[in-house]
């Protein structure tokens, strides 16, 4: 932290620089916040109406009504919770193996890692959904964990991470008499914390904002999760952009809740362990 | 395992005896399964679940209507809808087929790649059951051919849906115009919007679908958009015909339409456009709209307008077949299913909710246009004597009309000349089918 | 010190295999799923850019014919130049505002955490209905970007943004940099953290101006944050493909149909998976060749510090 004390004239300057920036980054936003409040023939109307007329609470209601969004939620929310935990715990594991151990044919296993990182999904989400098929995970949760938990990504961030961490480290505990899993519990895993952390939001955004996974596995009503539900009200028929704005607005309250408390320690729980200085 | 197999086996085998029963009845095509199912649930209690893909299915309530008839009259199939969001259909269904998906029926969203479909096999081959049944092919008025390849029959048209006009009575009322008859043609047209327009308000509305220009130009069924050798001059009055009245500003502007993601539902209820060329599956939100209060539109609906020199009563459509996928193991009853709904009892469903049901009949029209919420005139306006398809059902169609819609947006967003934009398409289209 | 040399040496024998068996244990759960769940789909479809296949009948080897047919169609050519184009400024522009960001944010401030918050919330929103948003806001007239703009320029210099063929890929590269700046932002922000204070005051007693402490202390030092976030936003952006769906569709014409969104076209709409996947190697050996670069630079980097 730059503690110095500042100019009166400067700091004035910073803050309505940050509230300007805050407010062009926040807009898109608050366009949803009130679009969900609106009558659907309100939501585009040129120019734009920030505050209705009269706000439409009921859109609310109507999301609740014409999806089951609890259920969604719940969905949702497991999927993301369980797929995150496993995540960051095996990729955490093999990360270490991968940065650490030294064995015969190592790099080559990572580079199968890396090489399907550059792979967009469609390609391969073919013969991956007949061997889905195959095992009978097609809409099932389970199916959709397996598919998204191990995940090469995470591995690969990661390692990054952990080549950072200097190698006399572990070679002194080594000597210390400390086995291999207790190099990786005792001193990587307190280490890693931020790179744990970063890992851990990415995967946590990105499935719980996954729409192409769930809606190719998805079948039935009971497993399908948010996004789904959001998709639903962009129909052929017809589309209600006040229900879309609404269920995402709805969408974030969850994320909102776990980020504001967790924020404080994402950034603390990663300054604390400096690792070069 | 084997237990399972040998039971579906009796019931399937019971399915085929009902089948023989109903063949039996004379001059009834409805299917008499329901005395012989009756017994069969009594006597085994072995259910069927069969999984069909649908697309919308909450907005659209013909397709619950007809399984839940279906059900109803065969207690011993059960049917489970698997709704899947349209923009994501084609998609989804593609992946399900080719990875083998436990599914049994469903419906092909866009008709043009049935035949891709059939020809890589994944379609059941129809024709047997339809001799057996004597289902009457008949009466689709043609449509069932389209999905007859190589003699072989693929699918049965469950809906169609074609072209209509629909208008505002109110600001035809306002200006003292006559409201459009069922014979006329597209300059007509372009004056009317031309007039209606002002206070706000706009002639007509031109949804952004490049389908939206382009099915004016194949109306006549002498062209069809893999028809590159003409450097698909035939497009151009057309084209020409959108842009002038988005310079005039009868209509909304294409550019606003898309970056205001306006639906072409929004409009037409609010009241706020004169006229709408839009397929005829809008009769039942429109309808549906106006009973639940969201929408005081007075409309009213005409007979797409016609060419210079073409018939009136000419429009341009569609069908939605019924598939049965070929790697079911419960073909016998999902025939059982396909039957029904593209027979006469889910053609009654569907009327009853204002979809046009793939073997329309004068009758089943006008039971539509006698429908609570539909306006008078409706009848005549459905009532059309050539329905051209929108797009050929021939190979690399889909690519063509992808390609299509790309180019589509640059005209309508002025990027470049028409001609120019033509001479592309011509010149992508070739490549594309001979590539 | 003793025991443990003998200990050592009873086991000298086997110690390749037991390292092997210890590394083997730490990436076994892991691996396990990654191999069946997605380096066999994956090895599965670099076989297909070898074979022509509609996704259900029997395969054909065609060798390298699928290359042949995508260097010769110009959308691939088109599509690869954007995707080269949208890469480059995608990555270069989020991680300047991340990093100004993270250097602001970095301050002792009142509402310091609601700042952090707000610049940080573009990236959990949901892509359909930012899409959506966007979409509105990018309007030629009546626009909230276009009437903030028109304060500045006139009405004839605005830009058509998402209607218009030159704008469309600025317009979807403005909206990827506001959704992913937050994220690295907070990565730069906890690296930032991490740099000694004491630095700062030497460097202030030798009398160096703030931007001399920019550019010989805070740059250098997060250079492993650099190597990250350069890493994450180039494969990130090689593969995007829910923003362009929900923004463009590729369009107008083919303005913004990039690598990704083609090689969906020729799956999905062509059912042309030889070529798809094809078109997916290339995709890869770009990507792939980006990464080994970027770990001798690294390697470089490490070694030399």
């Amino acid at each position: 932290m730059i503690e110095k004390k500042q100019n009166p004239v400067v700091r004035a300057l910073l803050y309505v620089l940050l509230i300007v920036l805050t407010m062009i980054t926040l807009l898109p936003l608050v366009w949803m916040l009130s679009a969900s409040l609106k009558l659907d023939s309100e939501v585009f109307t040129i120019p734009i109406k920030w505050i209705p007329e009269t706000f439409h609470w009921d859109n609310y209601l109507r999301v609740w009504q014409k999806i089951p969004f609890g259920l969604f939620t719940f969905n949702s929310a497991k999927l993301t919770v369980i797929i995150t935990i496993i995540q960051v715990f095996t990729c955490s594991f093999a990360a270490y193996g991968f940065t650490k151990c030294h064995f015969r044919g190592r790099d080559t296993l990572f580079l199968c890692y890396v090489a399907t990182i550059a792979i967009p999904w469609q390609i391969y989400m073919l013969p991956q959904y007949s061997m889905m098929q195959k095992f009978g995970l097609v809409d099932t949760h389970l199916g959709y964990i397996m598919l998204q938990a191990f995940a090469a990504f995470g591995v690969f961030l990661l390692r990054q991470f952990y080549q950072s961490i200097p190698n006399e480290l572990l070679e002194a505990a080594r000597i210390d008499g400390l086995s291999e899993y207790g190099i990786y519990g005792r001193i990587v895993l307190p280490l890693s914390k931020p790179a744990l952390t970063t890992l851990t939001i990415f995967t946590f955004v990105t499935v719980w904002n996954d729409f192409m996974g769930p809606m190719i596995y998805f079948n039935s009503e009971s497993n399908k999760t948010i996004p789904l539900g959001i998709r639903m009200f962009l129909g052929q028929y017809s589309t209600s952009y006040e229900l879309i704005m609404a269920a995402s607005v709805l969408s974030l309250i969850p994320i909102f809740l776990l980020y504001v408390p967790c924020q404080r320690f994402f950034v603390q729980g990663i300054a604390t362990s400096g690792l070069k200085g | 395992m084997k237990m399972k197999r040998i039971a579906a086996l009796g019931v399937s085998a019971m399915m085929a005896a009902s089948v023989l029963t109903a063949c039996g009845g004379p001059g009834s095509s409805t299917p008499a399964s329901t005395p012989a199912s009756g017994s069969t649930g009594g006597s085994t209690g072995e259910e069927i679940t069969l999984k069909v893909a649908t697309w919308d299915n909450t907005s659209n309530p013909s397709v619950q209507n007809a399984v839940d008839a279906f059900m109803a009259a065969n207690p011993n199939i059960k049917v489970e809808l698997m709704d899947i969001p349209s923009a994501d259909y084609t998609t989804k269904l593609t992946t399900m087929l080719n990875g083998g998906a436990d599914m049994d029926a469903f419906f092909v969203k866009d008709a043009d790649t049935t035949k891709s479909l059939a020809d890589k096999g994944q379609l059941a081959d129809l024709t047997e059951y339809i001799s057996a049944d004597g289902v009457d092919l008949a009466a689709y008025n043609g449509l069932a051919e389209n999905f007859n390849y190589d003699g072989k029959q693929y699918g049965l048209p469950a809906r169609t849906d074609y072209y209509v006009m629909f208008y505002n009575k109110d600001m035809f009322d306002a200006k003292g115009m006559e409201y459009p008859s069922n014979d006329w043609t597209w300059a007509d047209f372009e004056e009317m919007a031309k007039q209606l327009t002002g206070d706000g308000k706009y002639g007509a509305f031109i949804h952004t679908w490049q389908a939206c220009v382009m099915n004016w130009a194949v109306q006549d069924g002498k062209h069809t958009i893999m028809d590159y050798e003409t450097g698909y001059d035939f497009f151009k009055p057309y084209y020409e015909m959108v842009l002038r009245m988005q310079d005039e500003g009868s209509i909304q502007s294409y550019g606003e339409l898309k970056s205001a993601n306006i639906h072409y539902s929004g409009p037409f209820a609010q009241g706020t456009v004169g006229m709408m060329p839009m397929g005829t599956w809008y009769m039942a939100t429109i309808i549906e709209a106006v009973k639940n209060g969201e929408s005081t539109v007075n409309w009213g609906v005409a007979t797409i307008p016609h060419p210079e020199g073409v018939e009136a009563g000419w429009t341009v459509g569609s069908a939605t077949p019924m598939c049965i996928n070929a790697n079911t193991d419960k073909k016998d009853a999902a025939w059982e299913l396909v039957k029904f709904v593209t027979g006469e009892e889910g053609a009654a469903e569907y009327a009853k909710v204002g979809a046009i049901p793939g073997r329309a009949d004068d009758a089943a029209i006008a039971e539509i246009a006698a429908m609570e919420g539909m306006p008078e005139g409706t009848a005549e306006a459905l009532k059309v004597t050539n329905i051209s398809l929108d797009r050929p059902i021939v190979d690399k169609v889909a690519d063509v009309n992808q390609m299509l819609g790309e180019q589509h947006s640059l005209i309508m967003l002025e990027q470049d000349t028409i001609d120019n934009v033509l001479a592309s398409m011509a010149e992508q289209a070739e490549a594309i089918i001979n590539g | 010190m003793t025991t443990q040399k003998t200990q050592k040496k009873a086991k000298g024998l086997s110690l390749n295999t037991r390292n092997t068996l210890v590394g083997m244990t730490f990436i076994l759960p892991n691996f396990i799923g990654f191999l069946t769940f997605t380096l066999v789909p994956v090895v599965f479809s670099f076989i297909l850019s070898f074979m022509k296949w509609d996704g259900f009948n029997e395969m054909q080897f065609v060798a390298f014919n699928n290359f042949a047919k995508i260097f010769k169609d110009p959308n691939f050519r088109n599509s690869l130049v954007l995707t080269l184009e949208y890469t480059v400024f995608t990555v270069l522009f989020s991680m300047a505002a991340a990093l100004s960001l993270a250097i602001l944010l970095n301050n002792k401030l009142r509402f310091v955490n609601f700042f952090r918050s707000a610049i940080f919330f573009p990236y959990v929103a949901s892509i359909v209905a930012v899409g959506c948003v966007w979409k509105a806001m990018f309007m030629k007239n009546g626009g909230v970007v276009n009437a903030l703009l028109g304060v500045f320029l006139p009405d004839s210099a605005l830009p058509g943004w998402l209607a218009d063929v030159d704008w469309a890929l600025p317009a979807v590269i403005i909206v990827s940099v506001w959704k992913n700046m937050g994220y690295f932002m907070i990565i730069y922000l906890a690296a930032l953290q991490d740099i000694p204070y004491s630095l700062y005051e030497a460097a202030e007693i030798d009398g160096a101006t703030k931007w001399q402490q920019f550019r010989r202390i805070t740059f250098p030092m997060l250079t492993p944050s650099h190597f990250f976030v350069l890493m994450m936003l180039i494969i990130n952006s090689f593969k995007v493909f829910d923003l362009i769906f929900m923004l463009t569709e590729g369009g107008p014409g083919t303005a913004t149909q990039l690598l990704s969104m083609y090689i969906y076209n020729k799956s999905f709409i062509s059912w042309d998976y030889g070529v798809a996947s094809a078109a997916a190697m290339i995709l890869f050996l770009i990507v792939g060749g980006i990464t080994l670069i970027q770990f001798r630079v690294e390697k470089k980097f490490n070694d030399f510090m």
